[in-house]
């Protein structure tokens, strides 16, 4: 068990063995290790199969990087995670891990058949192939790319986990806690600024992990990470370790993804799985240190082929050696070190094989001191094994020529092409990127953001250069925030400096085209593949990547997109900027939908306003429906009604007897001033003037179009007291629109608006029976329609509440809206509701509201309104005060395309059989006998079966409308052509004797 | 935790160690507008001085006022001195136009108390809560729903929220407390 684990070494801890499952399979290791790690310190390199060839593939590298070593992990019911990185989840007693893409298992896998047809599958292979013929795409090549798209099989049950956000405010945010971002936290929180660090991994301590030899002013590296986080922590700073920066937006806004439970084996069922944070930062210091890059050559993505850096974090964190014999194949002096590590843990170093004629001298003493086999100036030119690697062939290349292979049997093969900078998050910043030619590399340029990047962020090598620079970028941010700070240099020794050299694939003596050289080992992309791409016409590293889908994987090409632009410039015989690096995009890596969906689920997923009636619609069997963010009775549905015998029902017992109705929604203003009515002037339609104290208004409000944005009744309560109702929809706009023009244009009137909307809940009564349910409940104002006729307002008591009372109605009988404080809303309710039912009172819904307004011709903005319908289209210009000097959407009124003739507006429709019902947005045309595609004339903008008027009813509106009152209009509908005929728009009691009873 | 009742009905919603959360007694709420030039008239009239930096409070036996904007104050009593404050306005509307505007409905308000108040906050509320100082207050929102923050003390919060929002606010903030009880 555990057979490549060093007693001691690293840091698992060795007292707490944990279980785990990998397909089924128990596996085991200690706290601390990632899947990853507890596999391969049981020998198992074999993880996963590649997602075009489906080739064996194992971890590639030890961080969130990690192109092939993704899996499935479940953690209980619902909790089924795919591609998941193993070289990041930790393990727990009982986590279940399974392999992906292979059928029907790890180690024999039918889709692997791929491999061998290998050369049918190059760069474009769908785009050529699937092109013809035509008719085959629907069926055949659609249904099946998309089956084989996708890594991995997408969860299909609800997520039971919950997740969790936060704002955060700091004023230094340090993204990376490797020596870099250790000594920048340090500098920054001892100017005693607010300091947050963030990173990744479960641990603070970056690179100095792997590098425990590292001595730092006298300590070890790892007793300097404990004293240095120790200190952090006292200082106030919020150490943030499992939480990644994923994305970096405008004015410092990080967002950062904590991951809070995926390492427990029973978390508190209400902690959240994860939390995003939006950070708000002064200052941002990027110290994400640099990605390995693997050397492309044939066979470079066997199981066993790995990053030498890795291998030596495998080692030096884990514990865990990644086998029994290595060979190294490098351009850059770290992989040097990394075999030195190995081969004092015991694992033999076949050779090191250098690109590079002539190594370092204190490397190869190094070598030579453990008797490693030293070859350098060679080429890798290819591998075999198939589960594993078990050899690598090696060829001198001498003078640009490839000399004669020698094979070298190992277990393992540790590569190094060098290191990249990480500046994912500086590129969300849309910083711009330098090219450096001596070390091959991007670099950052000029800064958009208040950031900035320490470390081998910006291509310093070393811990001594990291913890120096970071320390230099804490106290610069420092110094930017008006702090004091000191640059703190650190005494390093055993410190391993080094430098490399950058490459395209290697060079070989075989056939290139064959080779199965791998860039992007997450999407099999392959050299090869790049050159083709090239050849076909990709000048542009943004087609080429488009192209081939190098770096399109969910690694956004961490590994793959610096060999990839090396090979496309190779190709193109250019330099690297001439073909440009292509942009990196927020989540840095991939991040779960649960954490940007956060707590807005379930019964939070948005905010539903209820207005204070609401419970009691509740408990009385109403049916709801959304109206902007309310919800609203629709209809009461009473003895198993369906939604047409309620409303039925309500309409009759209204016209008949009395309805009541909750209209809370509606948007309420007050506007108060002396100027109040030349506000109203300017702002509706509408003449106010001479509107007395006591008396109400429709008003119609326009937008400066001239096109109808919003109407409602407005009751002056006093000289400089206006009452204002809106659409419930559109309240929120309307006070946002007058205050607009309040703050900009008319900055001279002493005028001002306050939003009533939810103070009031108002109840409106209609019917015959209103003034007999009302009277005896209102004190100080005589109801009779002689003393309070309609379109008056009065503020009185009813039923011993404050309130403000209006006789108004919007369905044509006589009418009355109730509006008190809205913690009275519900008694008043009751209140009437009880005494009502002597008068056959019945609740009714928005349903039956359309209806009762519909059959009196009155429109509702927004449904017999579009944004393009002015007063004279909706039949409406009697509501335009014509001596006016100016309002709001006057002069738009004027534009000749809004009096133009033939502009569509709102007529009636009478269906010529009395029977059939039109459906709501029915196209209307001329003549139903025209070919395909018909001229469409108009649609129907409100239907509904009308009791009142004994027949279906509807609103339209149509071209020329006004003037085809009387002529046929149709209706073309799957079933048939309806016929219909124009009329006016007013069903129902058109003298208006009803509201003035 | 005790759940909303649809009245309202104040009492404690959440008790604990890190964090409780009570719905407040309702109290007389006005909105005050008026000129700048005006702003001694009216605190005179009223019988506190108007604060004009925005955030600001004022208190005066049982008058509180926040500066909500360079015209605009928020004013909540007693609902007995509610009629004196209404009639004081009234009495200087002639010579001082302004605008006050019973709003005493239009809002609910809860209590948020404890060691996890701020963290509390920090779920819904995007402002810099260390920013705002003891006895000062902001419009701010909550979770996207407009309200309004006093900072009574180091660990004590008032929120003022919509009626019609509340429970959507007040539910998330329910659910932020057994986050915060868990940790």
């Amino acid at each position: 068990m555990n057979l490549f684990r060093i007693p001691g070494q690293g840091r698992v801890d060795p007292t707490t063995p944990v279980e785990f499952t990998f397909d089924g399979k128990t596996v085991s290791g200690y706290k601390g290790d990632t899947i990853t790690s507890a596999l391969l310190a049981n020998g198992i390199h074999l993880m996963g199969r590649s997602f075009k060839y489906h080739r064996p593939r194992g971890a590639v590298c030890a961080g969130s990087e990690e192109p092939n070593a993704l899996v499935g992990t479940r953690r209980g019911a619902g909790q089924f995670e795919p591609n998941t990185r193993a070289t990041v989840q930790e393990i727990w007693s009982g986590l279940e891990v399974t392999s992906q893409n292979r059928y029907p298992s790890l180690s024999f896998d039918i889709g692997a058949v791929n491999d061998r047809a290998y050369m049918l599958f190059s760069a474009g292979f769908y785009y050529k192939t699937f092109m013809w013929p035509k008719s085959f795409w629907d069926k055949v090549y659609e249904p099946f790319i998309r089956s084989a798209a996708g890594l991995g099989v997408s969860p299909s049950e609800n997520d039971p986990d919950k997740y969790a956000s936060r704002y955060l405010h700091t004023d230094v945010l340090v993204i990376g806690a490797g020596p870099a971002g250790l000594a920048a936290a340090l500098s920054a929180s001892r100017a005693g600024l607010r300091v947050t660090l963030v990173d990744e991994n479960p641990e603070a301590g970056g690179t100095l992990i792997s590098e425990p030899q590292t001595i730092i002013d006298g300590v070890p590296a790892w007793q300097w990470i404990d004293q240095t986080v120790a200190e952090l922590i006292s200082l106030g700073v919020r150490v943030m370790t499992r939480t990644t920066a994923i994305g970096y937006y405008h004015q410092n806004m990080v967002g950062l993804c904590e991951k809070l439970t995926d390492h427990l084996s029973s978390p508190n069922a209400n902690m959240p799985r994860e939390r995003l944070w939006r950070v708000r930062a002064r200052q941002v210091i990027l110290a994400q240190g640099a990605l390995e890059k693997p050397l492309v050559f044939d066979g470079n993505d066997r199981p066993g082929v790995m990053l030498a850096g890795s291998a030596q974090t495998y080692l030096n964190k884990y514990g865990v050696r990644v086998g029994n014999n290595a060979v190294v194949v490098t351009s850059h002096d770290s992989a040097w070190y990394a075999a030195f590590d190995l081969a004092d843990a015991g694992t033999k170093i076949q050779a090191i094989v250098d690109t590079r004629a002539e190594p370092a001298v204190e490397l190869v003493a190094g070598a030579k001191s453990r008797s490693i086999r030293i070859l350098s100036g060679y080429s890798a030119t290819g591998t075999q094994g198939r589960l594993r690697i078990k050899s690598v062939r090696i060829n001198p290349v001498i003078n640009g020529k490839v000399g004669a292979p020698e094979t070298l049997e190992c277990d393992c093969l540790l590569m190094s092409g060098g290191w990249t900078p990480s500046l994912h998050l500086f590129s969300h910043t849309k910083g711009a990127l330098t090219w450096d030619a001596d070390m091959q590399t991007f670099l950052p340029d000029r800064k958009t953001e208040d950031c900035e990047i320490a470390g081998a962020g910006r291509g310093l090598w070393g811990i001594a250069a990291a913890l120096n620079d970071g320390a230099a970028m804490g106290a610069v941010a420092a110094r930017t925030l008006d702090k004091v700070a000191t640059n703190t240099v650190y005494d390093v020794t055993n410190d391993r400096v080094g430098t490399g050299v950058s490459h395209t694939e290697l060079p070989t003596d075989l056939d290139p085209g064959k080779a199965r050289a791998f860039v992007d080992f997450q999407n099999d992309v392959t050299a090869k593949d790049l050159r083709l791409a090239v050849r076909e016409g990709m000048h542009s590293i943004e087609h080429v990547k488009r192209y081939t889908t190098n770096g399109m994987a969910t690694d956004q090409g961490k590994m793959s997109n610096m060999n990839g632009l090396n090979i496309a410039a190779d190709a193109l015989g250019k330099p690297q900027p001439k073909v440009g690096l292509t942009t990196f995009r927020p989540p840095y890596t991939p991040t779960s939908f649960g954490a940007f969906v956060g707590y807005h689920r379930g019964d939070h997923f948005d905010v539903t306003r209820k207005t204070p009636i609401d419970s009691w619609a509740e408990e009385n069997g109403a049916v709801f429906e959304p109206v902007s963010m309310w919800r609203r009775a629709r209809y009461f549905p009473q003895n198993g009604e369906d939604m047409d015998g309620a409303v039925s029902r309500e309409c009759k017992t209204t016209r008949s007897a009395v309805g009541m109705f909750d209209a809370s929604t509606l948007g309420k203003i007050e506007i108060v001033g002396p100027d109040a009515v030349e506000f109203m002037n300017r702002m509706y339609t509408n003449p106010w003037t001479k509107l007395a104290p006591g008396r109400t208004r429709y008003g119609l409000l326009l937008g400066d179009d001239g096109f109808i944005r919003d109407d409602g009744v407005i009751g002056r309560l006093s000289t400089d007291r206006f009452h204002i109702t809106t659409t419930t929809g559109r309240a929120a706009r309307v006070l946002n629109m007058m205050e607009d023009y309040l703050q900009t244009e008319w900055t001279d009137l002493k005028v001002w608006l306050t939003s009533t909307t939810e103070h009031w809940a108002t109840i409106a009564l209609n019917g015959p029976n209103a003034r007999k349910l009302l009277e005896p409940f209102v004190e100080g104002q005589d109801i009779s329609d002689q003393a309070f006729p309609h379109m008056s307002i009065v503020e009185c008591t009813v039923a011993g509440f404050p309130a403000r009372l209006f006789r108004v109605s919007f369905t044509g009988e006589l009418g009355f809206e109730v509006n008190v404080p809205a913690c009275h809303g519900r008694a008043l309710w009751q209140t009437l509701w009880d005494a009502g039912q002597q008068y056959g009172i019945c609740a009714y819904g928005t349903e039956t509201m359309h209806v009762l307004r519909a059959e009196k011709g009155y429109i509702i903005v927004g449904q017999d309104t579009d944004g393009t319908v002015t007063p004279y289209d909706a039949g409406i210009s009697w509501a335009i005060g014509k001596t006016k000097p100016d309002f709001v959407g006057k002069r738009g009124l004027e534009r000749p395309d809004l009096v133009a003739d033939g502009r569509k507006q709102l007529v009636g429709l009478l269906t010529q059989d009395g029977k059939t019902l039109l459906e709501e947005g029915a196209q209307l045309v001329l003549d139903a006998n025209q070919p395909i595609p018909m001229k469409m004339v108009g649609h129907v903008t409100s239907s509904y079966h009308s009791d009142a008027v004994g027949r279906p009813i509807a609103f339209a509106l149509l071209e020329n409308g006004h003037n085809r009152v009387g002529e046929t209009v149709y209706i073309p509908m799957p079933e048939g052509v309806i016929s219909a005929d124009v009329t006016g728009t007013v069903f129902y009691d058109p003298d208006g004797a009803r509201l003035k009873l | 935790m005790m759940a909303l009742t649809p009245e309202f009905t104040p009492g404690q919603l959440v008790s604990g160690d890190v964090v409780s959360v009570s719905l407040m007694a309702p109290v007389a709420r006005f909105s005050l507008r008026l000129r700048a030039a005006d702003i001694p008239a009216v605190s005179t009239a009223i019988g506190v001085d108007l604060p004009t930096r925005i955030g600001a409070c004022a208190h005066h036996e049982t008058v509180e006022v926040m500066c909500l904007g360079p015209d605009e104050w928020q004013i909540q009593t007693d609902a007995n001195d509610s009629v004196r404050l209404i009639n004081a306005c009234a009495a200087i509307y002639a010579q001082v136009p302004h605008s006050l505007t019973d709003i005493s409905a239009r809002e609910v308000t809860i209590s948020i108390e404890g060691p996890g108040a701020v963290d509390l906050l920090s779920i819904g509320c995007p402002r810099d809560i260390d920013k705002i100082a003891i006895g000062t207050g902001c419009r701010t929102v909550f979770d996207g729903v407009s309200t309004v923050l006093w900072r009574d003390g180091e660990t004590r919060f008032r929120l003022d929220i919509w009626r019609s929002f509340a429970p959507h606010v007040i539910g998330l903030i329910q659910t932020g407390c057994a986050e915060l009880a868990a940790q």
